[in-house]
């Protein structure tokens, strides 16, 4: 949304909650607001978990009961201030994040879906069991309200208290889901080992969500908490942990306004539909099977497809000049960047890569060549970390790096690319770009969150540089499409311009060419040797052998797992071994045609 | 000694119960990826159908209690058989309404439209048959059976040996006919399913059935131990979807094994305190799906890069 | 969509709409009284529905007598559907929107210690029908006025005769209690505890099961072995079936104590008329207990033939007439005038009994011990239990 609008949206919401008092709502209107502002705070939250970093969580009831019993017990058994209590409240809410995060970052899917539920469901038991501390159904009462000059809150604070809550959250989460962080997020839901091939942490990006979301949720317990001054075991249900995910969902996951139309929406038709007893729970049905059906994206994604239809075309041009990564020259000499010694995987009986020592050296172009199955995509896997090896040694610019999962591999600065198109594919070219370059954002979380200057310039001018690089590229023109949408050779070289954004100092391709016209294929030679000046130095998969000969300065031939030859290109082509290994190949053409 | 197998008997016929509904879940994920997250709701109709219909041939009120003279084996027999299709038949309405829409879309949206469809047909039975629950009687009458002391209810035994016979056919439909491979087919790949002649929408369809008709079953199965209610569903079928996703989704015997494994391990639980087993079920759960992710039999799935 | 139905269905929202905004202007004479209990989602929702048969019947029966102080008496019945933030909004709606002079509710003792606070602090007089829990009526007891009033069994009330019938009855003095996870039987638990320590006795077992539990043999188990001859339940009639049925597994059978709930019908379908014979129970009325009831319960179940809980309907019955007759001796609807009235009420015919002084400043309790009997199953009817250990109860026994 742009900024205006959003600034005019905040104002005149902002000036209704001033003006509530005038419209002489009573108390049950009252409680309908504390209660749409306490569902879009959980939700909020949790779309960050659902709809950002695409982890489905059934089971914040419990994170809520964490905030709730937090905010009862710290003010009630230990005598904390209300205030001090809501601060706990989001402090264990935080830590109960951590806890739920750590088993299920390790799963997915119907198995993430099932340790979510348990740990609802644990958490539900033990108050209800557990009655020495959490007293079970009979409950807490007398939980005080936080006051102000000695004023405890009526209904009227509690709304305000709640708005002003929201209003700071959504301004956080905007500001936070704006940038590096928001898009890691999407990055790890839409393409995992991309995201990890830039430097992004899965594990802690994941985590981080988890812990966001339970912050809010928990925030939303204690509240509800605090202005019932009551509470007690009934509330913390598997229909809760429902109701808040069909809040997102139906409002729109993955929609910063989601939460707000889902909360808005169901809340007041709850209470619109309390008068009719029977209707309420068939509506409820209906509005879960129909509504997905009609709006795939929540009512989010269904009033913002009216909104792109008016909106098309109005795209912001860079305020700042950027610098194209390809542009920075940096020649380095000579001498061995990655030294591979002994490198062993085997998956079962399967052993695609036996025992394979090689050197790169610094600088230069290398390619990996070998008949379809001989296991150089498993090679580079390796390479990369995206998978671990069985044993041997990879040493990069000194520094043994067997075994490191893909994330810290980037961060010393090897990115890749991926033989099967991993792009974050809803996300614009430019996204993609930035989040290449997501470890050179240097913005700290809270400066993320609170929006402070330094993130805001931090992130102009890496969308600046992301721009030029594009432009660089041939793709500025097409920056705001989403990826998914682009041609296919576009779609390619967007990869490549994804991991040069992360400014390597070794670049893996993994068969750039494959699916090129010859066009782009010559077009893509230029640009690797446009690569290799900036300074990179590159290690290619490719079938498509003139490439192969015309751009690097080094051959590795892989055949069943070992390496069979290395040496200058000319030198490969008069190879018996590898002609061998070609011909017994059912691509026999390979080293003298133009296959793909 | 006594206690432990008057437990491991009540734990098995519950994990039977468990495993039928499990089976079900495996054989729609195994075709679309997707399962009936309401399927608690299916149990409801299944336990009540065939029911009401011996007590409107009985010209009582469909609401009412059967005695135990009216429940002969044939009744049973019959009911079952009423309530299986009945159920099935909705299965079909299920995939229509709930499934079609979003299969391949993925995303979650399926599981909130199945909770949906579940919510509105437990609203209906509450219409229809009220809240309050209504005896089952057995069709083994209700004598307690004892070996070695412990006392167990011919029901169990008949749960138990149903469950299994209906396990075992279905395994070997899984694995020898026609249909069973059909189903992989789909399971594997719709599109080359498709190119060699598999209707995959019927395939689909059928899977959806039985999977219902299995909720069905285990309905009737279970009413004469907790009596015919509309509550009855929901806690049975979020324990045999726990007991899917540990034995392995993915995994037909897998799932009646975790059905079984989750049954025995409440009940033993249960002899240690009572209080304890879901907080100790789910507990363990976690720590299971942590240590093998896709369950104890499923299949290992391996992203490709 | 058909532009047509789209048409209809926005004229017919918009008539309702119109209707629904015209109607309190229309009713400014009416007299209304809110209900507010779960009658859909959770296993005490057939107490709340059978609760509003009696609740809607009391107010019909009103109305042809031509209503109270001569204005139409208008039911407004929401369903909470067991859930507190639910049963919150619904008070809210009741009290602020609907401005109700009374209410009626709920089932779910943790719904009813959630709102407490809204009629106490509103002064909105509300009679609990079917919640049993003690706080319920003793939170705001201190309080100058207490706007909570309950008809129905007193968890303390009930559970001191079975105490004192249990440490009569037991040879070994080994008493032990099972009760289920929920509120209801969780406080059932404290009560018992408490009680049976004013009598000396610690309890030889505690045990716990599942509300939806069906079978509770290794609980069981663990009494017997603790040597328990008598066994108090805290549970509604489904799971002390259940527990009769373990009984019978297990070929154990110590004297059970069972409470309220056992007079419902439940608990013969499930346990079988002979099993059911096997407890004991506190009671209050039955469908044939007099004149009054049969007729009810044959008005009702003319009109809901699958009504559960003929107790709850009644107790919803009379909570209403003791609201009207209040409302009549106050001249309005004004709550703490209504207050007042229900602590002074005079005679008032309802269908459990004829109360005479129901309510005071210290007794919010309109059913007390003297209500109750012990009852038995037999022969698939409630009957009186007269034995030796009830004849020799007295009102010292009656610790609580």
């Amino acid at each position: 949304m742009p900024a205006l609008a959003h600034a005019i949206g905040l104002a005149v919401l902002a000036a209704a909650l001033a003006l509530v008092p005038l419209f002489g709502l009573n108390d049950f209107y009252l409680q309908i607001l504390f209660t749409i502002g306490v569902n879009y705070l959980a939700a909020a939250g949790l779309n960050v978990l659902v709809g950002y970093a695409g982890q489905k969580s059934l089971g914040h009831a419990g994170l809520f009961a964490v905030g709730a019993y937090t905010a009862a017990i710290a003010n009630i058994e230990w005598g904390l201030s209300p205030w001090l209590s809501l601060l706990l409240a989001c402090g264990f809410g935080a830590i109960f994040g951590l806890v739920i995060a750590m088993p299920s970052v390790r799963v997915s899917g119907p198995s993430l879906a099932m340790v979510t539920i348990g740990f609802g469901i644990v958490v539900e038991k033990i108050v209800t069991e557990w009655t020495d501390i959490f007293k079970g159904q009979a409950g807490f009462y007398g939980i005080s309200a936080p006051s102000i000059a000695g004023v405890s809150f009526t209904n009227l604070h509690w709304v305000w208290f709640v708005g002003a809550l929201c209003i700071a959250t959504h301004l956080m989460l905007r500001s936070l889901l704006a940038g590096r962080y928001g898009r890691a997020f999407l990055g790890v839901q839409m393409a995992e080992p991309a995201a990890q091939s830039v430097g992004i942490s899965v594990v802690r990006a994941k985590t981080l969500a988890f812990v966001i979301s339970a912050v809010t949720c928990a925030l939303a317990g204690a509240v509800v908490a605090q202005q019932n001054q009551y509470f007690n075991s009934d509330f913390i249900t598997f229909n809760l942990s429902i109701f808040l995910l069909v809040v997102v969902i139906f409002g729109g996951s993955g929609s910063l306004y989601g939460p707000l139309f889902g909360a808005v929406i169901l809340t007041m038709l709850d209470a619109w539909l309390a008068r009719w007893p029977a209707l309420q729970h068939f509506t409820y049905g209906a509005l879960l099977l129909f509504s997905l059906y009609l709006m795939p994206n929540g009512i989010a994604g269904a009033v913002s497809g009216f909104a792109a239809r008016w909106r098309q075309g109005k795209v912001a041009a860079a305020a700042v000049a950027g610098h194209s990564a390809l542009a920075a020259s940096a020649a380095t000499a000579g001498g061995e960047i990655l030294v591979v010694k002994d490198l062993y995987k085997a998956y079962g009986g399967i052993v695609p890569v036996r025992t394979v020592s090689f050197a790169i050296s610094a600088g230069k172009v290398h390619a990996l060549i070998g008949p379809n199955g001989a296991g150089k995509t498993t090679l580079l896997n390796l390479l990369s970390g995206h998978v671990a090896p069985g044993s041997g040694s990879i040493r990069f610019e000194g520094q043994e790096i067997a075994g490191w999962p893909a994330h810290r591999v980037a961060s010393l600065g090897i990115a890749r690319t991926f033989q099967n198109l991993k792009l974050f594919g809803e996300l614009s070219a430019l996204d993609n770009v930035l989040l290449g370059a997501h470890r050179h954002i240097e913005t700290g979380f809270v400066a993320s969150l609170l929006g402070l200057p330094s993130s805001r310039q931090a992130e102009a001018s890496a969308r600046a540089d992301a721009l030029a690089l594009l432009t660089d590229l041939g793709l500025g023109e097409r920056a705001h499409e989403p990826a998914k949408g682009l041609p296919y050779g576009l779609q390619r070289r967007l990869e490549i311009a994804r991991a040069l954004a992360s400014k390597p100092k070794l670049l893996l391709l993994d068969e750039p060419a494959a699916g090129l016209n010859p066009q782009e294929t010559h077009e893509l030679g230029e640009v690797i040797r446009r690569i290799q000046q900036a300074g990179v130095t590159v290690l290619l998969i490719e079938h498509h052998m003139d490439l192969v000969m015309g751009i690097s300065q080094h051959v590795l031939v892989l055949d069943y797992g070992a390496l069979i030859a290395e040496g200058r290109p000319e030198a490969i082509r008069q190879n018996p071994k590898v002609i061998a290994a070609y011909l017994g190949a059912d691509d026999d053409t390979a080293l003298t045609g133009d296959a793909a | 000694m006594t206690a432990f197998l008057q437990a491991l008997a009540s734990g098995l016929a519950l994990g039977a119960i468990y495993g039928l509904i499990a089976l079900g879940f495996n054989i729609t994920y195994a075709t679309t990826k997707t399962f009936n997250f309401g399927q608690g709701a299916f149990l409801v109709p299944g336990s009540l159908v065939g029911v009401s219909l011996l007590l409107l041939a009985a010209g009582k009120p469909h609401f009412g209690n059967l005695t135990q003279a009216e429940m002969t084996m044939t009744a049973y027999v019959l009911a079952t058989i009423a309530s299986v299709v009945v159920v099935g038949a909705i299965g079909i309405a299920l995939y229509y309404c709930a499934i079609k829409p979003f299969v391949g879309a993925g995303g979650l949206n399926w599981v909130l439209s199945t909770i949906g469809f579940g919510i509105i047909m437990q609203n209906t039975a509450l219409a229809i048959w009220g809240p309050a629950s209504i005896a089952v009687p057995s069709p083994l009458g209700s004598e307690v059976w004892r070996i070695a002391g412990a006392g167990i209810r011919p029901q169990e035994v008949l749960i138990a040996v149903v469950a299994v016979a209906v396990m075992a056919v279905l395994d070997i439909v899984l694995r020898k006919t026609r249909f069973g491979k059909a189903l992989r087919a789909v399971a594997f790949n719709p599109q080359a399913a498709a190119i060699v002649g598999i209707n995959v929408e019927t395939i689909v369809i059928l899977a959806f059935v039985i999977s219902s008709a299995l909720a069905g079953l285990a309905g009737i199965l279970i009413a004469p131990i907790t009596t015919a209610s509309v509550f009855i569903g929901l806690g049975i079928a979020l324990k045999a979807f726990s007991a899917a996703i540990v034995g392995g989704l993915t995994s037909p015997r897998g799932c009646m094994l975790g059905g079984f494994l989750l049954g025995i391990v409440e009940a033993l639980v249960g002899l240690w305190r009572a209080e304890m087993r879901e907080i100790t079920i789910f507990l363990l759960i976690i720590i299971v799906l942590v240590v093998r992710p896709s369950g104890l039999m499923g299949a290992r799935s391996v992203e490709k890069i | 969509m058909d532009n047509r139905i789209t048409r209809r269905t926005l004229g017919a929202l918009l008539v309702s709409t119109g209707m629904a905004l015209s109607l309190p202007a229309l009713a400014q004479n009416e007299i209304k009284i809110g209900y507010n209990a779960d009658q859909s989602a959770s296993g005490a929702a057939e107490l709340g529905l059978s609760g509003l048969y009696g609740f809607q019947a009391a107010i019909d029966d009103l109305n042809a007598q031509g209503g109270v102080l001569g204005r139409k008496v208008v039911g407004v019945v929401r369903d909470d559907a067991g859930a507190p933030p639910k049963s919150i909004q619904n008070m809210n709606e009741l009290i602020d929107n609907e401005k109700v002079a009374a209410v009626v509710g709920p089932t779910n003792s943790g719904n009813a210690l959630a709102w407490l606070h809204i009629p106490q602090q509103k002064k909105v007089p509300v009679i609990s029908h079917v919640a049993t829990a003690t706080d319920i009526t003793a939170r705001y007891a201190k309080e100058p006025q207490n706007y909570i009033f309950r008809v129905s069994m007193v968890d303390r009330e009930q559970l001191a005769l079975l105490a004192a019938y249990a440490v009569k009855a037991s040879k070994s003095k080994n008493i032990a209690i099972i009760a289920d996870t929920t509120g209801y039987g969780q406080a059932a638990t404290k009560d018992l505890q408490e009680i049976l320590t004013l009598h000396g006795i610690k309890p030889v077992g505690i045990e716990k099961f599942g509300p939806k539990d069906t079978d509770m043999t290794s609980q069981l188990a663990k009494l017997k072995a603790a040597g328990a001859d008598m066994i108090i339940t805290g549970s509604l009639a489904d799971a002390t079936a259940q527990v009769l049925k373990s009984m019978e597994k297990m070929d154990y059978y110590p004297g059970l104590l069972s409470t309220w709930g056992s007079i419902n019908t439940p608990l013969v379908n499930i346990a079988g008329p002979k099993l059911a014979e096997k407890t004991i129970f506190a009671a209050s009325t039955t469908e044939d207990a007099s004149d009054r009831a049969a007729a009810l319960h044959k008005r009702l179940v003319a009109k809901h033939p699958n009504m559960p809980a003929f107790v709850s309907a009644a107790q919803g019955y009379d909570a209403v007439m003791l609201i009207a007759a209040a409302i009549n001796q106050a001249g309005g609807t004004d709550g703490p005038k209504l207050q007042a009235a229900l602590e002074n009420l005079g005679a008032v015919q309802g269908i459990i009994k004829k109360y005479e002084k129901p309510f005071s400043k210290e007794q919010h309790e309109a059913l007390g011990v003297a209500d109750f009997h012990l009852a038995q199953w037999k022969d698939g009817r409630v009957v009186k239990l007269d034995d030796a250990v009830v004849k020799g109860l007295t009102a010292a026994d009656l610790k609580r």
